[in-house]
């Protein structure tokens, strides 16, 4: 589904991707580990068409996104929710939902979807005309996937969703991760919680400066080391 | 001068305050989106105004025309300022756009005082009826057409932002670009159309200007760039009611410093209102809330 070739992604004179292929397949969670500095945002970004490659390919069902902006990439089908939310804190809980639907014309659809959402995270109902600034880490979090979401992905990329969030929360978006792709929603997720993550994931990846150095599904391999590399980095880089 | 004439200036001055309360509104939600200030905006809000002549004086249309074009002017200068002073300036240093748009307003009021031979230009008023008296005030006709004009720019603007596609683009920009762009927004699209926008409320803020003063010169434009700075820095910057209420209060406090003081004095209590709003309340007039991250 998503095929990513050897992209490397610099900040001025600095390289923070270094040649990353991954591939995701479709109806799967993929996880991509790794430690802080990796590349991990930076890849998110890249495939979101943020952030420009300086080579390589992103290919996602035959199309060729580098080069393409991100709403073309929306377009596609592709939606990020990313590192730190970054809800619009001014706008209301409905705003913040519609902004997600903004590529979209089908507005009967779009009110359907909102009211879908809004049973499947009965907080933002609550919320529903707050603005999204004073909502709590965790409410927010749910958001930023509602928002998402609004634009009905194919792909649904999330950046470090569990961040700074309370462990019965983290176990809340787990759970809505399972749901989703039991709907048909491919996932592809960084995430620094490994325990979490190889629990749900049927693919992950570990990035380690600016490369993949390992690649496999949970369970074939001792998850204590992959745990343990994509907290610290591996022995040769420390 | 009694009582009655004080609140008399004070009416006057809230009825042209409008026309700073736009331009104040044009400066914020240029900061809004581009988190820069545009120094140029007041000249080129007049300089739209100055176009909106061509069309009475050299091309003998009707002498009303000469406001829809000023409107069409002023837009079309702001999309040119963004293209010249924003669009292809390095944005991460504060300065850059500081010197181009200050460069922009100087070039402005140069090609103004040079195709005018720096004469001062008649300009007709909105509406020149009989003035409605209530009690013992009086509403000059001119100043209420300005004030009624001004008002409805402002509801036409809030509609478009708060009910608009466009509008929810634009903010959605202003609070979080990245955000924006995920859900995609064109960055460089909604910073254009924002600086249009912005663009043709000068223009009706400087045709307004020109209405109720009843002439342009190249010497308006130096006070109002100063004055509409204040208004944005009282309403706070990026918040479109304060600059509304700001643009109200420093048309007020102006008009009643010229009446309590005189005209020579009025713009250094101004002034003052400015400092003390920086030492007092330099988050504006309704510092916004701010989220918790």
């Amino acid at each position: 589904m998503l095929d990513v070739k050897d992209v490397v992604t610099a900040y001025g004179k600095i390289e923070a991707l270094k040649g990353v292929s991954l591939s995701v397949e479709p109806g799967s969670i993929t996880c991509l580990l790794g430690p802080n500095g990796a590349g991990k945002t930076t890849l998110m970004y890249t495939i979101a068409g943020i952030l420009r490659p300086r080579r390589g390919s992103v290919r996602f069902g035959g199309d060729e996104l580098v080069g393409q902006s991100a709403d073309r990439v929306v377009n596609r089908g592709i939606a990020l929710v990313p590192e730190n939310r970054l809800v619009f804190p001014q706008m209301s809980v409905t705003e913040n939902l519609a902004a997600g639907a903004y590529l979209r014309h089908d507005h009967g659809e779009i009110a359907s979807d909102l009211e879908k959402l809004f049973a499947r995270f009965p907080a933002l109902k609550e919320r529903r005309s707050q603005p999204a600034g004073t909502l709590s880490g965790g409410e927010q979090q749910m958001l930023a996937v509602a928002r998402a979401l609004m634009s009905r992905p194919k792909l649904l990329m999330m950046d470090e969703p569990s961040m700074g969030l309370a462990p019965l929360v983290v176990e809340e978006i787990f759970r809505i991760v399972g749901e989703l792709n039991r709907d048909g929603i491919t996932i592809f997720m960084v995430e620094q919680n490994a325990h979490m993550a190889l629990k749900v994931a049927h693919k992950f990846f570990l990035m380690e400066q600016g490369k993949v150095t390992f690649a496999g599904a949970p369970g074939e391999v001792a998850q204590d080391e992959v745990i343990r590399r994509a907290y610290l980095g591996s022995a040769k880089a420390t | 001068m009694g009582f009655v004439d004080y609140v008399q200036a004070v009416i006057d001055g809230l009825l042209f305050g409008t026309t700073y309360s736009l331009i104040g509104i044009g400066f914020t939600l240029v900061f809004g989106v581009m988190h820069k200030i545009n120094m140029s905006y007041a000249a080129a809000s007049l300089a739209g105004a100055y176009c909106g002549l061509v069309g009475p004086q050299l091309l003998g249309l009707p002498a009303w025309t000469v406001f829809p074009l000023s409107i069409i002017a002023a837009g079309a200068i702001g999309y040119f300022i963004y293209l010249t002073c924003f669009r292809f300036i390095p944005l991460a240093s504060p300065l850059a756009t500081l010197m181009s748009t200050v460069g922009m307003l100087l070039l402005l009021d140069e090609i103004v005082v040079h195709s005018t031979a720096g004469m001062p230009q008649n300009y007709p008023a909105i509406y020149d009826g009989d003035p409605v008296e209530i009690g013992s005030f009086i509403l000059r006709a001119d100043l209420l057409g300005v004030f009624l004009v001004c008002v409805a720019a402002m509801a036409v603007l809030l509609a478009l932002l708060y009910r608009t596609r466009l509008g929810l683009a634009t903010r959605a920009v202003a609070q979080q670009p990245v955000a924006a762009q995920l859900c995609g927004m064109r960055l460089q699209a909604v910073n254009g159309l924002t600086f249009v926008i912005a663009g043709l409320l000068g223009g009706v803020a400087g045709a307004m200007i020109g209405a109720s003063v009843g002439m342009l010169s190249p010497l308006i434009s130096g006070p109002i760039t100063v004055k509409g700075l204040i208004v944005t820095v009282i309403g706070g910057l990026g918040s479109i009611p304060g600059a509304i209420v700001a643009g109200l209060l420093v048309g007020a406090a102006e008009n009643l410093f010229q009446a309590l003081r005189n005209v020579t004095e009025r713009d250094i209590y101004v002034m003052l209102l400015l400092f003390v709003f920086l030492v007092l309340r330099p988050g504006g007039l309704f510092a916004t809330a701010r989220g918790r991250d």
